[in-house]
């Protein structure tokens, strides 16, 4: 009997496996075969980076898609930790007036569908006069990504005893010595962590960028759209763009579960 | 070196009052210890000495400086807490330097060498490149001591040092703590619910309750001449026995017992105390009253043993050669002159 439900959740595995994986596969063999290959489910073929060279190119310029992409992303989470993390810190260990509304508040934020808010957005923007550029896609993303951080982090600082802060702080140092010297290492594998996750929201963004962005600071999720043609959709094109969005995001997959596991054998010492 | 002051002392939080109007003189080179259950207050009034909670009302003085409204930091004060509050990413060797560095001690041969005596010390030369998460309960413990000795603080703050160790540790490291402190003679506050940790550390002992300093003395003191009825009972390990009853021209009256020459006139609601090992068993009829044996229990070096008389138990401590079946009679024999008078109401001692 536990043999047979043994092989029953083998299978299942199996399925969920392929669910998940088929279309990946597909796109990452289609990445590298030629337009007239690409309807085609054959495993063997000949594979060419041609699609990867031509996505660079014009009229596509993938390459300035890339940069956008990049800048937004790394300066979105460079500016969203520190702040996340300042947050994250003064509820964690400061009371104050008002602190539980606050902080229910910045989860709420988070229950609003971008769809409701992209509009005003576009308002906003339009009257400021920076539409179209990344410092706006930077902004909106913080706006996304920084509440995120904040409770992940949160989470994070109150695993640190209070008695080792305090160590910190009868022992001779500030309170910005102890965050910088006890705090921040301390809580290191808890800030990797938030900084991959709030780099993959912004990297993935595909909404606010469709409607905010339309030339100078298009990103890569919505240049995909370009390949969208009138003599139909180029497959192989935005597969080798695809693969491109998707590398990144998994070399920090691989990372990121270094630090989940770091972060939850840091532990306190007890 | 320095004294430490505390002038009308008082934390609340909200409507709750953990340290209530206390005021207390710490001499210079002294080893205090605040003893209480837990909840008094004890480590509270530890905290705003060293300037992790801020008084609600009240001055703190450290070594003739007022310090209220000075950073921990700046108070030149060293402590050790209950759960040692070690750095974890720094080896030990990082943990003792930081108050150090953090001070801005630059010269890394000074540093060096200053961790290396303060870790001798607590006999941790071995252990310098460890990760607190690598050592036992005892090691970690000495850690914390040594980065509180390590640069020379005016006043010692221990937190429970020893609770989280165990029994057998306890001791040891309860008699490490002595010799230090003898070798190092720092002005010393020490927070603990363990009367015996008290009763060998301390020069002085100050009994809280309910965030009130109930008793301030020697270890002597507070055990032979306690002046609360709270003091009486929590003082003494079997505790004491206390009895109520009432007094009749210097004769206390409880049912089924009567104790002649305790003094205090006449008087009702008065609760008569008397240590377990003032306390002699006897042949029946031979002591002051008769009871039957409730249990005898053999600790090693003595017999303890727990009558009972009128529904009320009282122990006595007798030699270890004692033998008594339970429901066995015996006689117990009181020392009118051993014996403690409190009033039952405020508590206080009564004069005999």
């Amino acid at each position: 009997m536990r043999r047979f439900w043994k092989a029953v959740r083998a299978v299942l595995v199996v399925l969920v496996a392929l669910v998940m994986m088929v279309p990946i596969v597909w796109i990452a063999l289609a990445a590298f075969k030629q337009h007239v290959d690409v309807y085609q489910l054959k495993l063997l073929f000949r594979p060419t980076l041609e699609n990867f060279a031509l996505v660079f190119d014009s009229p596509y310029h993938l390459g300035r898609k890339l940069l956008n992409s990049t800048v937004v992303s790394f300066v979105t989470v460079a500016i969203a930790i520190p702040i996340a993390t300042g947050a994250a810190y003064s509820f964690s260990r400061f009371r104050m007036r008002g602190e539980r509304v606050m902080f229910v508040m910045i989860l709420a934020t988070q229950f609003v569908p971008a769809v409701v808010i992209v509009l005003p957005f576009f308002l906003l923007f339009r009257d400021l006069g920076i539409l179209d550029t990344r410092i706006g896609l930077i902004l909106v993303n913080l706006s996304i990504v920084t509440p995120f951080a904040i409770w992940m982090i949160k989470g994070f600082i109150d695993g640190i005893p209070r008695d080792t802060e305090e160590a910190a702080l009868v022992d001779g140092s500030s309170r910005l010595q102890v965050i910088r010297n006890i705090v921040l290492p301390m809580a290191a594998p808890g800030l990797v962590t938030a900084a991959i996750f709030c780099f993959i929201v912004s990297w993935n963004d595909f909404l606010f960028a469709l409607i905010l962005t339309t030339n100078k600071a298009v990103t890569l999720t919505v240049g995909l759209a370009l390949f969208q043609a009138e003599e139909g959709d180029l497959w192989n094109l935005l597969a080798a763009a695809g693969i491109i969005i998707m590398v990144p995001m998994f070399v920090l997959a691989l990372i990121i579960q270094k630090h989940f596991v770091q972060g939850m054998t840091m532990g306190a010492v007890r | 070196m320095a004294s430490i002051s505390l002038r009308s002392l008082t934390k609340r939080w909200g409507g709750f009052v953990a340290v209530d109007d206390q005021s207390l003189e710490i001499h210079d080179r002294e080893f205090l210890v605040l003893l209480g259950p837990s909840g008094c207050g004890k480590t509270t009034t530890m905290r705003m000495i060293a300037g992790l909670e801020e008084p609600t009302a009240g001055e703190v003085w450290i070594g003739g400086r007022l310090v209220n409204d000075e950073l921990p930091k700046d108070r030149d004060v060293a402590m050790v807490f209950q759960n040692y509050g070690l750095y974890p990413h720094m080896t030990v060797r990082g943990n003792i330097a930081y108050p150090l560095k953090v001070r801005g001690v630059r010269s890394t041969a000074e540093i060096d060498e200053r961790v290396r005596a303060a870790a001798a010390k607590v006999q941790l030369e071995e252990l310098l490149d460890r990760r607190p998460r690598a050592l036992s309960g005892g090691q970690r413990q000495r850690v914390a001591l040594a980065r509180a000795i390590v640069r020379t603080p005016q006043v010692f703050l221990m937190d429970e040092p020893l609770s989280n160790l165990d029994a057998k540790l306890r001791v040891s490291m309860r008699a490490e703590l002595k010799h230090l402190s003898h070798e190092l003679r720092i002005t010393t506050v020490y927070v603990t619910h363990d009367q015996i940790e008290a009763m060998t550390l301390a020069d002085r002992v100050a009994v809280m309750n309910h965030g009130r300093i109930q008793q301030l003395g020697t270890p002597e003191e507070i055990y032979d001449d306690p002046k609360t009825l709270f003091v009486a009972g929590f003082i003494g390990s079997p505790a004491m026995n206390l009895v109520e009853g009432e007094l009749d021209h210097g004769r206390f009256l409880a049912a089924g017992t009567v104790i002649a020459e305790v003094g205090g006139g006449t008087r009702s609601g008065v609760v008569l105390g008397a240590r377990p090992e003032d306390l002699a068993i006897s042949e029946p009829g031979t002591g002051s009253f008769d009871a039957e044996v409730y249990a005898s229990e053999l600790t090693g070096e003595s017999v303890l043993v727990t009558v009972e008389i009128s529904g009320r138990r009282i122990a006595a401590k007798a030699d270890r050669q004692t033998r008594r079946a339970i429901g066995e009679t015996v006689g117990i024999r009181v020392d009118p002159a051993r014996t403690y008078l409190f009033d039952t109401a405020s508590g206080d001692r009564l004069a005999r």
